[in-house]
């Protein structure tokens, strides 16, 4: 064995958009062993959840991760509702469906942007950037914001879509697919592409099983599972797709598969629209009186793959365990398959091919002293720094 | 599935199982003891093929509950194998060796509960950084918040 030695990657790196830490022992330019450190983010949102009220955690679970905020409440909006037994309106079940579609585009166009980015393609970064806009202002459009979108409630959704939005949403996504149409033919008529990602960080159907990784992740190693379809959930039985699916395992079939799965969520979006014509308006949440005791589990298929919630209620007014577990707990750690044996420039892509999400991974901000346990700052007074820092800047730069 | 013919099955299988219940839809509970976690396990995830979704560890009235899910993606079936620990002997064997992905999420347990896993490849801290006091578990009944949170 020749000497290693140590390429280490964060916690706080350019190249990171959130802190983690790699450590990476290599061997010349072959990533020998990678050890990844993690802690960085820990917001304890489990443990948070338990002092709120069931219809307050909506609000919490949407924060974990801006990216998949209609995941979350989507996943733990299937655990409660499990619990009475809650019979939701159809109008729900279609909005609700839209959401979790119209953020599975925005999601995969992002990740498609940072794919682009880590291999120095910024042309796809820019595009698929510039074309993810208007479905983030379609969110702002349908629900008043553009990521945490206090939709979900227990019962079904809070505010209904209205025939205009509805059009106006129908000709966004003619335009999104479009510039789909774009990127799909940009990524995969590529030969540069097709010679950087065919073959890279391979992760067989047996390393999927191992980690019990899912999503994309597992899809473009030919493991054909998708919650929306195996233990369906809101209005995806009501409505004609399929699941996509890539042989490979190689950071190739994991761009093709999101980069396909767009097109069907177009297709969701689409045919719930028409839905929602058939549908009185207005009829989107079911009467809750109270969560009696008992176990909630409920999953909905995120952008990145299945999130879990667990939810136990002692017939109280808030959950007594709340367990989280989103896609990216399983599928970071599939690195120590996909990344040794590889070299240091493939280990960034073959680690950005799970769309690794750490926020959601820690789930768990205040600042604390560690060694005196006393509080440094409190949330009051973050803010207060931060207002602060911006009068100061004002004040700098005279505006 | 079908999932009385499955229930009476896994108890043909494992008669050491205690007992099954199935909790709202397509939720099936398997309560089993500490000794017997391994075996059925290593059924459900290598012989049966289910994937392994996560690990759920919580205080309970009656001590530390553990419990090991699994998901039939064929049929949307959760099964959940269910492990109470005594409040005075909080250990039970890692499922590592069965299961290779568990690793970090028992980690994350022993942080936030304080739950030993007996023969744990890696035991070290997850998300806690090592100056976290030592005997501090955030998710146990008799955690003082205001000791930690100043």
């Amino acid at each position: 064995m020749g000497k290693r030695t140590i390429v280490p990657l964060g916690p706080y790196h350019p190249l990171l958009e959130e802190p983690e830490f790699f450590k990476l022992y290599c061997d010349g330019e072959i990533v020998k062993e990678m050890v990844w450190e993690t802690g960085y983010n820990h917001r304890g949102i489990e443990k948070i959840c338990q002092s709120k009220t069931f219809e307050q955690v909506f609000y919490v679970v949407e924060r974990i991760c801006g990216i998949c905020s209609t995941s979350h409440p989507f996943a733990y909006a299937n655990a409660v509702e499990s619990i009475p037994g809650v019979k939701i309106p159809l109008r729900a079940k279609y909005i609700r469906s839209i959401l979790g579609e119209l953020e599975r585009i925005h999601s995969h166009l992002l990740w498609v942007g940072l794919a682009g980015h880590f291999l120095g393609y910024n042309t796809v970064f820019m595009w698929a950037w510039k074309y993810r806009e208007p479905v983030l202002d379609m969110f702002e459009i349908i629900t008043g914001n553009r990521n945490s979108y206090a939709m979900f409630t227990i019962g079904g959704v809070r505010r209904d879509v209205s025939p205009e939005q509805a059009t106006q949403l129908l000709n966004v996504l003619e335009n999104v697919k479009i510039k789909t149409d774009l990127l799909v033919g940009a990524v995969m008529d590529d030969p540069v592409l097709h010679s950087r990602l065919k073959g890279v960080g391979i992760l067989t159907a047996e390393d999927i099983h191992d980690f019990g990784a899912v999503g994309p992740t597992a899809r473009a190693s030919g493991v054909d599972i998708d919650i929306r379809r195996d233990d369906p959930y809101a209005a995806y039985d009501l409505v004609d797709w399929k699941v996509i699916t890539a042989q490979g395992g190689d950071v190739f079939a994991k761009a093709e598969v999101r980069l396909l799965e767009m097109y069907e969520s177009i297709k969701i979006i689409k045919q719930c629209l028409e839905a929602l014509k058939e549908t009185e308006a207005g009829d989107i949440k079911a009467k809750v009186k109270d969560i009696p005791a008992g176990i909630g589990i409920g999953r909905a298929e995120a952008p990145r793959g299945e999130v879990f919630h667990f939810v136990k209620s002692d017939g109280g007014n808030s959950p007594v365990r709340h367990k989280i577990r989103a896609p990216s707990f399983t599928c970071i750690p599939t690195f120590r398959r996909s990344c040794v044996g590889g070299t240091i420039s493939d280990a960034a892509i073959a680690t950005a091919a799970v769309d690794p999400c750490y926020c959601c991974t820690e789930r768990m901000a205040q600042v604390y002293d560690y060694t005196t346990g006393k509080k440094i700052m409190s949330a009051a007074e973050l803010i207060k720094l931060s207002q602060d820092s911006m009068k100061k800047l004002k004040a700098k730069l005279k505006v | 599935m079908d999932i009385e013919k499955y229930i009476v099955d896994i108890k043909a299988k494992f008669p050491e199982i205690k007992n099954t219940k199935v909790v709202n839809t397509k939720r099936l509970m398997i309560y089993i003891s500490k000794t017997s976690l391994l075996k059925v396990a290593e059924y459900i995830f290598k012989d049966l093929g289910y994937r392994y979704i996560i690990v759920t560890a919580m205080d309970s009235k009656e001590g530390f509950e553990i419990i090991y899910h699994f998901s039939d993606d064929s049929s949307g079936w959760i099964i959940n194998l269910n492990v109470l620990l005594p409040r005075d002997e909080p250990e039970i064997e890692s499922l590592t060796p069965v299961v290779y992905g568990v690793e970090w999420i028992e980690r994350e347990i022993m942080d936030l509960l304080g739950i030993k896993f007996l023969n744990h490849p890696k035991p070290e801290r997850f998300l806690f950084s090592e100056d976290w006091p030592e005997g501090e578990f955030p998710l146990r009944r008799d955690y003082k918040e205001e000791k930690n949170n100043g």
